[in-house]
């Protein structure tokens, strides 16, 4: 006998069958020995079981039972776990996975955005009544700040201390 | 404050609207009450007894902490059995996860060695006195599948139609069937020979 119909027998049987589909099925049933056999199987278990579920009783004392459900009952009044309300729950949802794109981009931009400080060697400025000159050097990483006043003799003022270049050297050296 | 006397007289309906107000000894009475029928849930489906105390109780904590969400559509004790039933598929989920694919486990389905029994010609229960019909079907439900029993005592005893157990179990409805045919038919192949082993 097919599978398929063996399961609509049993849910002709148990009432899970639309009216005419439980009247066409009760009609095989009727004509069909082998369909009344299995529907006779099946009655006599259903009927069995109906109502007759094994009685059980808890194999513990009420008091004892029940004070481990009063102690995890109070366990858990006194830890009580941090649910957020529901809104914030829903908005959580999506802000994580948002979050991570975020950061995502965040990386991405820094690695691919152009230097942020200019590359020039030398910059310049002069103030009223201050003459001012800046050396750059970004390979050591060190800046040298000439402050002159016109009306005194130029001290140069250095962070850190290094050697002011001197052309005249550097060409003397090359010989 | 109230005593246990004092609640032994109450109806189940009072001793829930008591302790939505927070009356726990209310309660205590509600669990002594139906614990073995809350109990009696929990080893159909797990056939532990341990497992069967430790998720019955459980169950009890989650309907306190829950107690305000019970509107009365069904009776209390109803309520409390689908808890049980919900905290036992969890549990038998676990399990399930825990067990090696096997080929009893594939063979559930499709039926196994049910699928080429001989269909069981006489009424394996009929004369039966209760108790000893209860003890026999104890008996064979012990040798179900975790599966085949599960679907059983959902459609027999809690008398839940295929949707609301495939909803359960998180199955197809034709899943329910196929297990719930081969679980009766099992059934049948298994009090047929108590009802020999009785005969000998």
């Amino acid at each position: 006998m097919n599978t398929n119909f063996e399961l609509k027998l049993q849910a002709w049987l148990d009432g899970e069958l639309s009216a005419a589909e439980a009247q066409r099925i009760g009609q095989e049933i009727t004509g069909d020995a082998e369909a009344s056999q299995i529907v006779a199987e099946l009655r006599s278990i259903k009927t069995a079981l109906a109502g007759n579920e094994p009685v059980l009783t808890v194999p513990e004392t009420r008091e004892f039972y029940w004070s481990k459900i009063e102690r995890q009952i109070e366990r858990e009044a006194r830890s009580p776990r941090t649910v957020p309300p529901p809104r914030v729950a829903a908005w959580r949802r999506w802000l994580t996975p948002l979050s991570g794109f975020a950061a995502m981009a965040c990386m991405l931009y820094l690695a691919v955005r152009p230097p942020a400080l200019p590359t020039f060697d030398e910059i310049s400025s002069t103030g009223e009544g201050m003459e001012a000159v800046t050396f750059h050097d970004q390979s050591a990483g060190m800046t040298v700040v000439w402050l002159a006043d016109p009306s005194e003799q130029a001290q140069p003022i250095q962070t850190p201390a290094v050697q002011t270049p001197d052309a005249g050297d550097t060409e003397a050296g090359m010989d | 404050m109230s005593t246990q006397q004092d609640k032994s007289a109450l109806s189940d309906v009072d001793l829930v609207r008591a302790a939505q107000k927070g009356d726990m000894v209310a309660f205590e009475e509600i669990v002594a009450r139906h614990r073995d029928k809350i109990y009696a849930r929990a080893y159909s489906m797990m056939r532990n007894e341990d497992e069967a105390l430790d998720l019955s109780q459980e169950a009890w904590v989650k309907g306190w902490q829950r107690l305000v969400q019970f509107q009365g559509d069904s009776s209390f004790v109803t309520w409390m059995t689908r808890i049980v039933i919900n905290l036992c598929l969890d549990q038998l989920r676990k399990h399930k996860r825990q067990r090696a694919e096997s080929i009893e486990a594939l063979e559930e389905e499709s039926g196994g060695v049910e699928r080429y029994m001989p269909v069981t010609n006489t009424n394996p229960t009929a004369g039966l006195e209760r108790t000893e019909l209860r003890r026999r079907i104890d008996r064979a439900l012990a040798q179900l599948s975790k599966e085949h029993r599960t679907v059983l005592v959902l459609h027999e005893f809690e008398e839940l139609e295929y949707k609301e157990i495939a909803k359960r179990m998180g199955c197809s409805i034709g899943t329910v069937m196929s297990r719930l045919f081969y679980a009766r038919r099992r059934m049948a192949s298994l009090l047929a020979g108590l009802k020999r082993e009785s005969a000998e």
